[in-house]
């Protein structure tokens, strides 16, 4: 095959895994509606196929270019999808069995790629000389696959983190709505976070409890559920971000002959980790926990965000050359 | 009360969060230490903000003195907080663990029948809490057993929060007393460091001795490769190293990516540019002779920068009257051909090719140039004399422009009049030379801040208690096996099961007893 070929094959799969990720959505948000099994199954083989097709597009891209495949901005969105998605189904779908949250992963995920492919889109090209260090796989890589997590744990779960609390609030107002607090003990006490929605909708029996509580309707998985869920991917994600950082600093050295100069990237991958810093120091401080420490979360996800669109493109900076 | 209110955590979050904010600022506004032109513009374009932002220190946030204040605030609010917990910590570690009054009060509690007496039944769950990695006490080899497990966890935490000291410490060492400047070396020319051959290119820390090293750098070639696109593919600086002591030379490739060292120095390959050959004469003497640093004119929107010519200026001071020149470089003359019919940049000059130099003489008194620069001259207080232009391997005279070649030039050397010869071309590459001696402490506490922050966030502390009393008539005993983690519940609740389930089989660790497998002894 050669170089145009490769490049073909990378364009035609990312097509092929974003309209796949697209239709995976819509079941996803039909199963979350009306819980029909047969929909979740399908939804979650096409998400898998749709990851596989964006894997082959990703090392075409590779292939095409002859280097690493995350040397500009719309290579690393790619990869950003798509190690979310693959998070998501390791974490969220596989080892918590949770499965009503695929649909607003599938939408960041398609977001991801179409910005990516509408804004960000440049052909296979080499490395320019200041990208083309070893360092491009070291520090890339944990960047990218600490940015999935983050967006994983700290904009997805958290956000709905947030709903789900809301709406618990607001049921446990009400009495006879019954379940909010019950399904808030279940999530606290239950072995793994196996008490999320793999089970029917209706009246679930608590997993061994001496008397079976009716568990609330519920649309989404319990708050406490959704909490722990997030906290434990951004608690995974804290240590790769920091190696990133410190990778960063040492590749800077390397080419700049300094390990920190406040570069608006520097700067907003520091802001990243102090807010998150910051959220997992919120947790174990009393009248922080829960809502505040989600809402500094989602602000280290919107800063994230900011790194990510905002510093590469607008502001002028040594890290704009692996721009658009 | 200061002090208390200093070291809650509630302070340091929101420091932490401040300093984030701050750093906002820092990244939208531009920063004088990375981009000085932009902050001299907006001076010009709007001088009141300008002065305001100066003023609270936000044109250079990360140096102001209220961003040095909110980190030195989170460093002792975080010693203050650390001191006591590392206090704590080695009492707990120097403790034995201690046993406990009431076992079935806890979180997790079980009853196991065993066939031994208590003394023994309880050896035997100190030897398995043993093989576990837990901390084991068994105060005067009695039937109570006490273990912990877990203290990685605060180690790990604190050696986390301890090290960012040392990156201050590596910071104040490293740049304190180290020192980076710029070095302008031509091809074919050497370079000492030294603090004059800087030409003011140099920053020094606050306790820099002034120990710089003469070590010679001579640049053999350099040497930019472009592909067909214009992007580049390399830049590399080819030099020849020598200590200041006067040790062997060492030839080095300096490239992006890939720094050149002597003497503790690191160079980096940060710039480079054309450096044409002049040679003026007056008649025959020499009057100036040799390479002359030229710089790239400023790039227009969405013109490569490879594109655009470059400008240098030359002053020859002991003329009467004196005089200068001020050039245009293009690099390729079939660049400036299109560039003279489009009146666009358009080609790019990847190389050196048939090169030509557009001059404008001038003369009158060189010391009334304002603001000199070694690539522009300020006109202001001269007169004009001329122009034209000379291709590489050409002399013109100064006099009156026209190309001296044959007879014409013979004539010109044997009077007085004064010529301009282009020999040549040739590069000089820009060098970043930096010192920086707390280098090796950075790494230590990047690698210590990594270590310390796996097991602050993975592990967990946990204790168990086991109490072997004697079984009614049996002369065996039940063990009671009390526990709680104080983190990670849920995983702490299948390790209390395994250790429960090995310590019923009471021969722990030689397969797994199916039938006893999923037996489970849940919370209360």
């Amino acid at each position: 095959v050669s170089l145009e070929g490769w490049a073909r094959i990378s364009n035609d799969a990312f097509n092929v895994a974003l309209f796949g990720y697209l239709a995976a959505m819509v079941g996803y948000f039909h199963y979350l509606a009306f819980r029909r099994e047969a929909v979740w199954r399908v939804a979650s083989t096409v998400t898998w196929l749709a990851l596989g097709a964006q894997i082959v597009s990703i090392v075409a891209r590779g292939l095409a270019a002859e280097r690493v495949p995350w040397g500009n901005l719309y290579e690393y969105s790619s990869m950003l999808a798509a190690l979310t998605v693959a998070s998501y189904l390791v974490i969220v779908e596989w080892r918590a069995k949770i499965r009503t949250l695929g649909g607003f992963v599938l939408a960041f995920a398609v977001l991801t790629m179409a910005v990516a492919v509408s804004f960000l889109y440049v052909g296979p090209a080499p490395l320019v000389p200041a990208l083309n260090s070893y360092w491009i796989r070291i520090h890339v890589v944990a960047a990218i696959v600490g940015s999935a997590l983050l967006a994983l744990g700290g904009g997805v779960l958290t956000s709905l983190y947030l709903v789900a609390d809301r709406r618990e609030r607001a049921g446990k107002a009400v009495p006879p709505i019954a379940g909010g607090a019950a399904g808030l003990d279940a999530g606290l006490d239950a072995g793994e976070v196996t008490d999320g929605d793999d089970a029917p909708p209706d009246l679930v029996p608590d997993e061994g409890g001496p008397d079976p509580v009716p568990r609330r309707r519920g649309v989404l998985p319990a708050a406490a559920t959704l909490d722990r869920l997030a906290y434990r991917t951004i608690a995974f994600a804290f240590p790769i971000w920091t190696f990133a950082v410190i990778a960063g600093a040492i590749w800077a050295q390397e080419a700049w002959g300094r390990y920190w100069g406040w570069d608006p990237k520097e700067t907003w991958s520091f802001i990243v980790w102090v807010v998150y810093a910051g959220y997992l120091h919120a947790r174990s401080t009393a009248g922080w926990r829960g809502r505040r420490a989600a809402v500094i979360a989602l602000i280290g996800f919107a800063a994230l965000m900011v790194n990510y669109y905002v510093v590469n493109t607008v502001v002028d900076g040594l890290h704009s050359y692996s721009g658009v | 009360m200061v002090w208390r209110s200093l070291r809650s955590m509630r302070t340091a979050l929101i420091l932490l969060l401040v300093i984030a904010l701050a750093s906002v600022a820092g990244s939208f506004i531009p920063q004088r230490p990375n981009s000085p032109l932009r902050i001299a513009q907006d001076f010009r374009e709007h001088p009141l903000r300008s002065r305001i932002f100066d003023a609270l220190g936000l044109f250079d946030v990360f140096g102001s003195w209220w961003f040095t204040l909110l980190y030195v605030l989170l460093l002792v609010s975080l010693g203050a907080c650390l001191f006591p917990r590392t206090r704590a910590l080695i009492r707990n570690a120097r403790a034995r663990p201690q046993p406990a009054r009431e076992l079935d009060g806890f979180r997790h509690f079980a009853e196991i029948p065993a066939g031994e007496p208590p003394a023994a039944a309880a050896r035997r769950a100190q030897d398995l809490l043993r093989r576990r990695w837990f901390r084991v006490n068994r105060p005067e080899g009695g039937a109570e057993v006490a273990a912990d497990k877990g203290l990685a966890r605060e180690a790990g935490s604190l050696l986390f929060h301890w090290s960012f000291f040392l990156v201050m410490i590596g910071i104040l060492v490293g740049k304190g007393t180290g020192f980076s400047g710029f070095a302008v070396i031509t091809e074919g020319q050497c370079w000492v460091e030294a603090e004059a051959n800087y030409d003011g290119n140099l920053r020094v820390g606050r306790y820099f001795g002034g120990d710089h090293t003469g070590a010679r750098i001579c640049v053999d070639d350099f040497e930019d490769t472009y592909r067909q696109s214009g992007i580049p593919m390399d830049f590399v600086t080819r030099a020849t190293l020598t200590s200041g002591d006067g040790g062997d030379p060492t030839t080095q490739e300096i490239r992006l990516n890939d720094p050149g060292s002597v003497d503790g120095l690191n160079l980096y390959q940060f710039a480079f540019g054309w450096a044409p050959e002049l040679r003026v004469r007056l008649g025959e003497r020499v009057i100036a002779e040799g390479p002359v640093q030229f710089e790239r004119d400023p790039v227009p929107e969405g013109v490569s920068e490879l594109a655009v010519p470059w400008h240098g200026a030359l002053r020859l001071p002991t003329l009467q009257p004196q005089r200068a020149l001020q050039f245009s470089l293009w690099p390729s003359a079939a660049a400036f051909v299109t560039f003279r019919q489009t009146l666009r940049p358009g080609v790019m000059m990847t190389e050196a090719e048939s090169p030509i130099l557009i001059y404008e003489a001038f003369e009158g008194d060189l010391a009334s140039e304002l603001r000199p620069s070694f690539s522009e001259l300020d006109t202001r207080g001269l007169r004009a004399a001329g122009d034209g232009v000379i291709g590489e391997g050409q002399t013109i005279s100064l006099e009156d422009g026209r190309t001296l070649e044959g007879a014409a030039l013979r004539r010109a050397l044997e009077g007085d009049e004064l010529t301009m010869s282009f020999t040549g071309i040739r590069q000089y590459t820009v060098l970043q030379v930096t010192r920086d001696r707390g280098l090796w402490i950075m790494l230590a506490a990047a690698i210590l801040i990594l270590v310390g922050l796996l097991p602050a966030l993975y592990t967990s502390r946990r204790r168990v208690w086991v109490r072997a009393e004697p079984a009614s008539g049996t002369g065996g005993s039940v063990l009671k096996v009390g526990g709680f983690a104080l983190q990670r519940t849920t995983q702490f609740s299948e390790e209390f099961d395994r250790l429960v389930r090995d310590l019923r089989r009471g021969t722990p660790d030689r397969g797994v007893d199916p039938d006893r497998a999923d037996e489970r002894v849940g919370a209360p």
